[in-house]
């Protein structure tokens, strides 16, 4: 049975979803670390790396966000590999391929690998104007 | 009112006894749209102990097995413990099959005629076929084990109803076959699964699951799975595993790897 929704309600709707989605993209939808490759990854442990994203890989099985990040000065920064969720389901959350775009600056927060390897599975990002991606609080 | 003779009679009932056999249109329900399953990708919600979601150290469930099928899901825990217990999904190529088609990550459709009914899944992706037509399983020597089983339903009111065999997880993890969950729950080739699946409400389906197992369970093992109703005008999408798979299966450790950018495993892999 379909229901009628006043128009000025449905315009409403489609407001709040814009802001939504351009302002916090705050996924509020079960833990996505449920079905990664898991074990490898210390979900006790949550690491915060500062750094510019070299690429956004909008894949399945799971999107890859990899992250120069700076851990010795004059060093060459490190690459990590961030483990996300399918792409079919972060863009029902309103992430998409801009989301991390090439060179944009950001703090992640991810469980580490458990082995020290420059890798983790996301939790969280913050950019520079303050909008945050996951479950940064 | 013409009189109808016995020819027409004969006619009439013919055609609800055919009709018999399959729902008609008009009674089936309405199960359009996209859905989602509740909760994480533990099987057995009700009976999981530990914290965290099927690969989180610890985790388990409590299906009624036997002491010889207990045993082999403590050694299924103890592999996944250690990241030595494989996921038929890492290794991209089956399917999840049944009942682990009903326990995934990322939309559901149901697609309802009256012959059958089919439940899609956009993660693997995955197709299920229950044959409403009124056709019985085929007889035990024209069946062997698949992914997904042989399922044969009917309906009660606005319940489907449907009884599945001939799964492959016996085997689990060799010879390829799948798995219940990723906490490595099987069940032997015997397994009987009778599933009630109905719309609760608009938003919410429910599937409720007897499985019995003769060789593996001690008892009938309940399990609920409800998936709720995502908005009107959501996209479902192509899923292919081998897009961009960085987490393969070390065939040597049996470790599933996580690849780093140029393609080589990062770590080692513990």
């Amino acid at each position: 049975m379909r229901s009628i929704e006043p128009s000025i309600v449905r315009a409403a709707r489609h407001v709040i979803v814009g802001v939504v989605v351009t302002s916090t993209l705050l996924t509020s939808s079960p833990p996505l670390v449920a079905h990664h490759a898991g074990t490898m990854f210390n979900e006790d442990e949550t690491k915060q790396l500062v750094g510019t994203i070299k690429e956004f890989q909008f894949t399945n099985p799971h999107s890859w966000i990899q992250v120069l990040v700076q851990t010795t000065p004059g060093a060459p920064p490190q690459e990590w590999s961030i483990e996300w969720g399918s792409p079919n389901q972060l863009s029902r959350q309103g992430v998409r391929p801009a989301t991390f775009a090439f060179g944009t600056k950001v703090t992640m927060r991810v469980h580490p690998m458990r082995d020290g390897s420059p890798a983790g599975s996301f939790i969280a990002a913050k950019f520079d104007d303050g909008k945050t991606v996951g479950r940064w609080e | 009112m013409k009189r109808c003779g016995i020819a027409c009679v004969v006619l009439l009932l013919a055609a609800a006894v055919v009709g018999a056999q399959s729902q008609s249109h008009d009674a089936l329900p309405d199960w359009s749209g996209v859905w989602q399953m509740n909760g994480g990708t533990v099987f057995d919600r009700a009976t999981a102990k530990g914290e965290g979601g099927a690969l989180s150290r610890g985790v388990r469930e409590q299906p009624p097995y036997n002491a010889e099928w207990e045993a082999i899901y403590q050694r299924n825990l103890k592999l996944r413990d250690e990241n030595r217990l494989p996921d038929p999904i890492n290794t991209c190529g089956t399917p999840a099959g049944f009942p682990r088609l009903m326990n995934v990550p990322d939309t559901y459709e149901f697609v309802v005629r009256p012959e059958q009914t089919w439940i899609l899944t956009e993660n693997g992706p995955n197709v299920m076929r229950i044959y409403t037509d009124g056709r019985p399983h085929p007889a035990p020597e024209d069946r062997w084990p698949t992914y997904t089983g042989d399922s044969v339903g009917h309906w009660e009111g606005d319940t489907l109803v449907f009884d599945t065999v001939s799964t492959r997880m016996s085997h689990y993890p060799e010879s390829g076959d799948t798995v219940l969950d990723r906490t490595g729950l099987v069940l032997s080739d015997a397994a009987h699964i009778v599933t009630r699946l109905r719309k609760v409400n608009d938003d919410t389906l429910e599937a409720r699951m007897v499985i019995e197992d003769a060789k593996a369970l001690t008892a009938p093992w309940n399990v609920i799975k409800t998936y709720r109703k995502l908005p009107k005008g959501t996209r479902v999408y192509d899923y292919a595993c081998a897009e961009n798979n960085r987490n393969p299966v070390d065939a040597a450790t049996g470790k599933t790897l996580i690849l780093g950018p140029d393609g080589k495993p990062l770590g080692n892999g513990k």
